[in-house]
């Protein structure tokens, strides 16, 4: 009867599990006790975050690098702490666990109005005039005609339509705002509303195929797809390249100069400002990024976000 | 009528269904489907990837270890207080433990997800979040199966002790104890693995888990990637599922001698607290963090009239008809799946690969894979939650199937009936009542599960709480919830309704 020596020989499996590993991956352990530091905390650590909307591979792969730049740029402990969810994100950076996120256009307002005392720190240079791109089935959407304004996107009513993750801007509250511009409501759609396929290159794949005859996607995840023959253009076309908007940037705890010395958030905004791709690590964050360098971005740029947040009921 | 037509009844659905399936099939992505099949063969073996993941298995682990525990815990100490029996012994009332037993639909009804996004609320990132997601609702289902078994028990033994003299507490655990082990052991181990298939799901808040690693590989349309986390992840369940397997079958036979068992009980108790110890570790837990401050939003709307104006009777409909869809689908697909394989037994062994790979993946993923070939609608949603269940539910069938005992199908066998007779008129009967109170339970989980898939076009309760969620409108939140918790009770009395039939029909025979 091998009982008690099975249990125990799990026991140790199990245990293995956890223990080596651990040991084996410093960086990516982030040590919860460090997200709540008590009263006795010494030396405080920055941590950073972004919205999930990549696979967690180049998530890690990128926060892991951009953690490292700021932790050697700035002379601090810096730990990038994974989120699973959008509106978590926004919850986490409010309750203070966060110092710095990588925010959408919304998701960064959402954060900012709960949090008092948060900034926008910078964006990338290509966040100012972000697009949206509206695409088509080729097959499904053949007979429309050219979409030259929001005004023709009426032709979209009675189609099955998807957008992208709830709270994404380029994937869900632009286009939205597009389409109610042209006089489309929500409940227009094939099925009584859209589909929420929960991120970009999910939209492209369920466009393509043809579960959806429509939908809204990021430009620069389009763009991206293009590059790595993952958009199939035979099947898959663009409809519409909706007007620019502002979108992604990075939003600070407003007591970061408290916490870490005086004029601290200053110097973090000067770091991310002056990543230019002058090593192999800076390279490959802007890569990751898709982005040429970060800029200082002015707050009052996503009052337009703000006003049709609000408009939309994605902003109480 | 055969108990065994009972089992065989749901698959009624199948006809609509199959009539169905080929209007909404667009066959667009078979390529897609093709690639995430090949991608099986060949995951990433990228160091850096496999590194990660192994720690997120880890944490899923741990979570669904510590909010196991918890939920038994809990589940045990509420369940019996929501037991009449138990509380007219201990205060001469019968009426607390009803009340509490309604009471207890409140945390059930909510899915994990939602209690950790609601929890993140109040206490930020922990890991005891995600912990006492999974553990509050599983607590209270835990609660209902416990007081469901007190209420099936023979009261005689209690009342002799009672009337022989002996003090309350003495007498309930004497009289209870001995009888409700069994399931109680029976029942915990199947709670270990729900609670691994909910921390996958979930994912940790502040720490990942292989969960939400899978879940954005998937999204990203990272085949390759994604099959690392599904590899490790059934690996991993195949090893628990096979453990606890194997330690009901050495703790719950019949000949099983009461001291061995009553040692070995104490030595998995000493074990499972030594693991305790890193798991909570790797998690930085503390305890602490439960007491406070917990600090909510601003409750500035929590009551606006919006909330309350939703189309109510068409929002319930559709939550109601794809949860009794997809229920009678999950139900009815093991038995029709076993009758059918059974001249044929190698078959069981695929069809096993298939129910843990269906355990596996997290019912919007599969609902996500149904999209490439299946238009969006309920039909996809009802599927993705029927793969997933049928998978757990099958489980219990052949586990059921497995410890049976096999003499009277070999005796209509030598009689010169076919295999599938044999299986109808023998083990399928004897199966049929405990499977379908299953069944009921599961429906009470594929409830909660709709919000999940509801944003794959199925409508329903759950895209409005979701929406409502990530545009942190309290106010058209508590509405939902409400009405979510009515669905819940409703089924709750429904099902002790149909059990007390059950239980009243078997005195009667």
């Amino acid at each position: 009867m091998p009982s008690p020596a099975l249990v125990a020989a799990l026991a140790l499996a199990l245990a293995g599990v956890s223990q080596p590993v651990v040991a084996a991956m410093p960086r990516f352990r982030v040590p919860l006790a460090q997200l709540n530091p008590g009263p006795a905390a010494t030396a405080p650590v920055l941590r950073i975050s972004a919205i999930p909307d990549q696979n967690p591979e180049k998530l890690n792969r990128l926060y892991g690098l951009v953690a490292d730049e700021l932790s050697e740029s700035l002379g601090r402990k810096v730990v990038y702490v994974p989120m699973v969810d959008y509106s978590a994100a926004v919850t986490a950076f409010r309750k203070g666990d966060l110092d710095l996120v990588w925010f959408g256009g919304l998701t960064g307002v959402q954060a900012r109005l709960q949090t008092p005392g948060a900034r926008v720190l910078a964006q990338r240079d290509v966040d100012a005039a972000f697009h949206t791109l509206f695409i088509g089935n080729r097959e499904a959407t053949a007979g429309l005609q050219p979409i030259r304004s929001a005004a023709d996107l009426k032709q979209l009513r009675g189609r099955r339509f998807t957008f992208g993750s709830e709270s994404s801007t380029s994937g869900r509250l632009m286009p939205q705002y597009f389409l109610q511009q042209g006089g489309v409501k929500l409940t227009d759609f094939a099925g009584g509303g859209p589909g929420f396929s929960g991120s970009h290159d999910a939209t492209i794949a369920l466009v393509q195929s043809g579960a959806y005859e429509a939908g809204a996607v990021n430009e620069q995840v389009w763009t991206s797809g293009l590059r790595k023959g993952t958009v199939d253009r035979s099947k898959v076309v663009v409809l519409w390249r909706t007007p620019p908007y502002p979108d992604y940037h990075w939003v600070a705890q407003g007591n970061l100069d408290r916490r870490f010395g005086a004029g601290f958030t200053g110097r973090l905004q000067a770091a991310l400002v002056a990543l230019k791709p002058t090593s192999q690590r800076r390279v490959q964050i802007l890569d990751l990024f898709g982005a040429r360098q970060f800029v200082v971005a002015p707050a009052d740029q996503y009052g337009q976000i703000e006003a049709i947040g609000r408009q939309l009921g994605k902003i109480r | 009528m055969n108990p065994a037509a009972w089992l065989l009844l749901p698959g009624l659905v199948l006809l609509p269904v199959l009539l169905l399936l080929p209007l909404a099939l667009h066959g667009g992505g078979w390529s897609l489907i093709g690639g995430f099949l090949a991608a099986a063969v060949q995951p990433s073996l990228d160091p850096a990837l496999l590194a990660a993941s192994g720690r997120g298995l880890a944490v899923t682990l741990a979570v669904a270890l510590w909010s196991w525990l918890l939920s038994l815990v809990l589940g045990l100490a509420a369940g019996l207080l929501s037991a009449p029996l138990v509380v007219a012994e201990l205060c001469g009332q019968r009426w607390p433990a009803l009340v509490l037993r309604r009471l207890l639909a409140l945390p059930r009804s909510l899915h994990e997800l939602l209690w950790g996004l609601l929890l993140l609320q109040g206490l930020g990132l922990q890991a005891g979040v995600a912990i006492l997601a999974i553990a509050l609702p599983y607590g209270a289902l835990v609660a209902r199966v416990v007081s469901d078994q007190v209420e099936a028990l023979d009261p005689g033994p209690l009342r002799a002790l009672r009337t022989a003299g002996s003090p309350a507490w003495a007498a309930l655990l004497q009289a209870l104890g001995p009888p409700l082990l069994p399931g109680v052991l029976s029942y915990g181990g199947y709670r270990l693995e729900c609670a691994l298939r909910s921390a996958t799901l979930l994912g940790v808040f502040g720490l990942g888990g292989i969960g939400a690693d899978l879940r954005l590989s998937l999204q990203s349309l990272q085949f390759r990637e994604a099959w690392t986390s599904l590899w490790l992840l059934g690996l991993a369940m195949l090893l628990l599922e096979t453990l606890v397997a194997l330690l009901r079958r050495r703790w719950l036979l019949p000949g099983a001698s009461v001291g061995r068992r009553g040692r070995e009980l104490l030595l998995a108790g000493a074990v499972l607290a030594v693991l305790l110890l890193p798991a909570g570790h790797l998690l930085g837990l503390d305890g602490r963090c439960l007491l406070g401050p917990w600090s909510w939003p601003a409750p500035t709307d929590l009551w606006t009239n919006a909330g309350w104006r939703q189309p109510w009777p068409a929002l319930v409909g559709s939550t109601v008809g794809l949860t009794l869809l997809a229920t009678a689908l999950a139900v009815a697909a093991g038995p029709w799946l076993v009758l059918l394989l059974r001249p044929w037994p190698r078959l069981l062994l695929p069809l096993q690969a298939l129910g843990l790979l269906a355990r596996l993946l997290p019912p919007p993923l599969t609902a996500l894979l149904l999209l490439f070939i299946c238009r969006p609608g309920v039909l996809p949603a009802a599927l993705a939650l029927a793969f997933h269940n049928a998978g757990v539910l099958g489980r219990l069938l052949l586990e059921q199937l497995a410890a049976q005992d096999p003499r009277p199908e070999q005796a209509l066998r030598s009689a010169g009936a076919g295999p599938r007779r044999a299986l109808l008129q023998a083990a399928f009967p004897a199966v049929a009542r405990t499977y379908l109170a299953y069944g009921a339970y599961r429906g009470d989980v594929i409830l909660r599960e709709t919000v999940v898939v509801g944003l794959v076009g199925a409508g329903g309760l759950g895209v409005v709480l979701l929406e409502a969620l990530s545009s942190f409108a309290w106010g058209d939140v508590v509405p939902v919830l409400l009405v979510y918790a009515g669905l819940t009770l409703a089924g709750e009395s429904l099902a002790d309704g149909c059990r007390r039939r059950l239980l009243l029909a078997r005195e009667v025979g």
